[in-house]
C-alpha cells in the first residue's frame, strides 16, 4: 500500500504536509477525569489518542503486591475495538502489549520517586482510542501526565518520541502509513536530558543512520517535553486563579 | 509457586564492589563474552547444541509442507517457538509465560523473523497451495543468564545448518504434483538464509547506586543525590556497562538493552525496556560493540559449519551429487 504513496516529496514535504522535523500537531489535557480517578490525561497526538488514568498511590489491592521498600506500578492497556480503520477486538493476552505494558511498567518504576510510597500500589490504565503510528510514545507521554496530576512524585518528565529513516532521510514522529514504510524507532528520555530511558527499534537498519535517528527522537523528545510542561503550568495556573484543588 | 530468584545482600554487594574494582567474578574484562561452544548434531540437520559459559540451549529446525496464508501466497511460513521449560531454572513455570520469557520470545522473533533472515519467499513451492513450514523450536536446558544471545545463536546456526529435503513439481496446471525426494534419495536443499542476525545483551549498572549498596545505604539517599547533580556531570563514568551477563549479574543489574546486528553493520533490534536511563553516547558505543561481538560469532558459526561439511562429506559424495550450482 506504502509503495503507491510518495512519503516524502523532493520538496521535502511528507503525506501530511510537515517537514521532516516536525512533530505532528500535539494536543494534551490533564485532569479529565477527576472523579474516576487521581489522575488522567488525554493525548493526542496527530490522529493517535490515548486517555490515561492513574489510580493510587493506594493500599494495595493483593498481598502479593507488596513490595516492602517501594511502590508497586501496574499498567493496564486496552486497545478500542474501534482504534483502527477496520473494526478488530485485540486480545487482551496480545505479546505485543504485553511487551508495552512491561516496557512502560519498568520505565515508570525508574522514573517515580519509588521510595516515597513504600507497601503501596499505583494502577495505570491506558485506553489507546485511535491509533495513527506512535503509540507506544503517546502511552508514555500520557501516563507521564497522568502522575503529575495524581500528585505522583517523579524525578523528571519521561517523554517519548519516534523517528524514521527513509533512505537517507530522518523523519520526526510517523504516522501510521509512515511507520509501515520504514524502520523507526521509540525513544524515551528522562526529561530535557541527554539519557535515554527507552529505546525500541523494530526493523532493520544501517548502523551510521542510527545517530541521525536517535538525535532527531531526542529532539522531539525534548520538543515534547516542553509542550507537556506548559500544559501542566497552565493547568496549574488555572486551578491556583480558581482556588480549588 | 516457585519465586524469583532474591540475590543475598552479602552477594550483592560483593559482586557490586567488585564491579567497582572493575572486576567480574568470573575474571572476564567487560566486554568479553563467556566461551561459546557450538555443536551440530553428527546425525540430523539443524540440530544446534549452543553453550554460552553455562547457559546451554539447544535449537531443531524441522520443515513440513503445508498450505500458504490466503493472504501471502507466495510467502512461505516460519515459526519460531520459544517456550521455557522448568528445566532451565526453576523460576519458569511450564505452560505459564512469565514476563522474561515474554520478553525473550519478542526479541528472538524481532532478531530472526522481523529482520527477514530467512528468504520466506523461496519457501513457496505452488502459489497458494503448497509451501514449506519452517519451524524453529528452542529448547532452554541451562540458563545462567543471556538465554537470549543464546538461543538467537542457536536458532542462526540451525537455519544455517538445516537442509530440507528436494522437490520436483510434476505436471501442468491444476495437476501439478509435488514429488518430495527423501534425503536417502536426493542431496538435500539448505535454506535461503539472507544474513545472520546475532544477539548482544548490554547489562547496566549504575555505580552510585551500587556504591550506595556497598557502603549499606539504602540506594535511595543517593538517588536523591545523584538527582541534585548537574546533568551534564552525571556522564560516562556512572554507568558500568557488561557483555555477556551472568545470571548473577543479571539478577543485579539495574538495566540492560539487547541489540541485534550482523556482519552488513546493520542493526536488526533494539530493545531497551525502560529500566536505568543511559547516556546516548553509551548506547550507541553499545550498538557498535554488538556489530564486532556479530563478527565474531558469524566467523565460529561459519568455522563449525565447515567442519561439519567436512566430517559429513565423506569421499566428496554430497558435492557430487548435489543438483544446485555454487552461488
Amino acid at each position: 500500500m506504502a509503495s503507491r504513496i510518495e512519503i516524502y516529496s523532493p520538496e521535502g514535504l511528507r503525506i501530511d504536509g510537515r517537514r521532516w522535523n516536525e512533530v505532528r500537531h500535539f494536543r494534551c489535557a490533564i485532569n479529565t477525569h477527576p472523579v474516576s480517578s487521581d489522575g488522567s490525561s488525554v493525548i493526542e497526538q496527530g490522529n493517535t489518542k490515548v486517555i490515561c488514568n492513574v489510580i493510587g498511590p493506594a493500599e494495595p489491592t493483593l498481598r502479593s503486591r507488596v513490595i516492602s521498600d517501594r511502590v508497586s506500578i501496574s499498567v493496564k492497556l486496552v486497545v478500542a475495538p474501534f482504534s483502527m480503520i477496520e473494526r478488530r477486538k485485540r486480545p487482551q493476552n496480545d505479546s505485543r502489549i504485553q511487551e508495552m505494558c512491561s516496557s512502560i511498567q519498568h520505565m515508570f518504576e525508574d522514573a517515580v520517586i519509588a521510595h516515597l510510597f513504600p507497601r503501596s500500589q499505583i494502577d495505570v490504565n491506558l485506553y489507546i482510542v485511535a491509533q495513527d503510528g506512535g503509540v507506544l510514545q503517546a502511552c508514555i507521554n500520557a501516563t507521564t501526565l497522568a502522575l503529575i496530576d495524581a500528585g505522583v512524585p517523579m524525578y523528571d518528565y519521561v517523554c517519548a518520541c519516534t523517528a524514521g529513516m527513509l533512505d537517507r532521510e530522518v523523519l520526526l514522529d510517523l504516522n501510521r502509513i509512515e511507520e509501515s514504510a520504514m524502520p523507526f524507532l521509540t525513544m524515551a528520555t528522562i526529561g530535557g536530558t541527554r539519557k535515554v530511558s527507552l529505546l525500541q527499534l523494530e526493523m532493520t537498519v544501517q548502523f551510521d543512520r542510527l545517530e541521525p535517528m536517535m538525535a532527531a527522537a531526542m529532539s522531539g523528545c525534548h520538543h515534547i517535553r516542553d509542550l507537556m510542561d506548559s500544559e501542566v503550568r497552565k493547568h496549574g495556573k488555572s486551578r491556583l486563579e480558581r482556588g480549588s484543588f | 509457586m516457585p519465586r524469583d530468584l532474591t540475590p543475598s545482600t552479602i552477594e550483592n554487594t560483593f559482586v557490586l564492589k567488585a564491579l567497582t574494582e572493575r572486576t567480574r567474578l568470573d575474571s572476564r574484562s567487560f566486554n568479553q563474552l563467556r566461551d561459546l561452544d557450538i555443536s551440530f548434531s553428527s546425525t540430523d540437520y539443524g540440530v544446534v547444541d549452543v553453550k554460552l559459559g553455562r547457559t546451554r540451549v539447544i535449537a531443531r529446525i524441522s520443515a513440513e509442507i503445508t498450505q500458504p496464508y490466503a493472504d501471502r501466497p507466495y510467502d512461505g511460513l516460519f515459526i519460531i517457538s520459544t517456550e521455557i521449560s522448568p528445566m532451565a531454572a526453576p523460576t519458569f513455570e511450564a505452560g505459564r509465560k512469565s514476563e522474561d520469557e515474554l520478553v525473550i520470545s519478542r526479541i528472538i522473533e524481532k532478531s530472526i523473523r522481523r529482520s527477514g533472515a530467512l528468504d520466506t519467499e523461496a519457501l513457496c513451492i505452488i502459489s497458494g497451495e503448497k509451501c514449506w513450514a519452517i519451524r524453529a523450536d528452542v529448547h532452554f536446558l541451562d540458563h545462567d543468564g543471556g538465554l537470549m544471545d543464546a538461543a538467537c545463536i542457536a536458532v542462526s546456526a540451525g537455519l544455517l545448518h538445516f537442509r530440507r529435503p528436494d522437490i520436483t513439481i510434476v505436471g501442468v496446471g491444476s495437476r501439478r504434483e509435488v514429488i518430495l525426494h527423501p534425503i536417502t534419495e536426493r542431496v538435500p536443499v539448505p535454506l535461503a538464509v539472507l544474513h545472520v542476525p546475532i544477539c548482544v545483551t548490554f547489562s547496566f549498572f549504575d555505580v552510585r547506586k551500587a556504591s550506595a549498596a556497598i557502603a549499606g545505604l539504602p540506594g535511595k539517599d543517593n538517588m536523591k543525590e545523584a538527582d541534585d547533580d548537574d546533568v551534564e556531570e552525571e556522564n560516562d563514568s556512572s554507568t558500568t556497562v557488561l557483555v555477556d551477563a551472568t545470571l548473577q549479574e543479571e539478577l543485579l543489574r539495574h538495566g540492560y538493552m539487547s541489540v541485534t546486528a550482523n556482519t552488513n553493520r546493520e542493526i536488526c533490534q533494539i530493545q531497551k525496556g525502560g529500566d536505568m536511563p543511559v547516556e546516548v553516547g553509551k548506547l550507541l558505543s553499545c550498538a557498535e560493540a554488538a556489530i564486532m561481538v556479530a563478527e565474531k560469532v558469524t566467523k565460529l558459526i561459519n568455522k563449525r559449519l565447515k567442519e561439519d561439511e567436512a566430517r559429513r562429506n565423506v569421499g566428496n559424495l554430497l558435492v557430487e551429487a548435489r543438483a544446485e550450482n555454487d552461488r
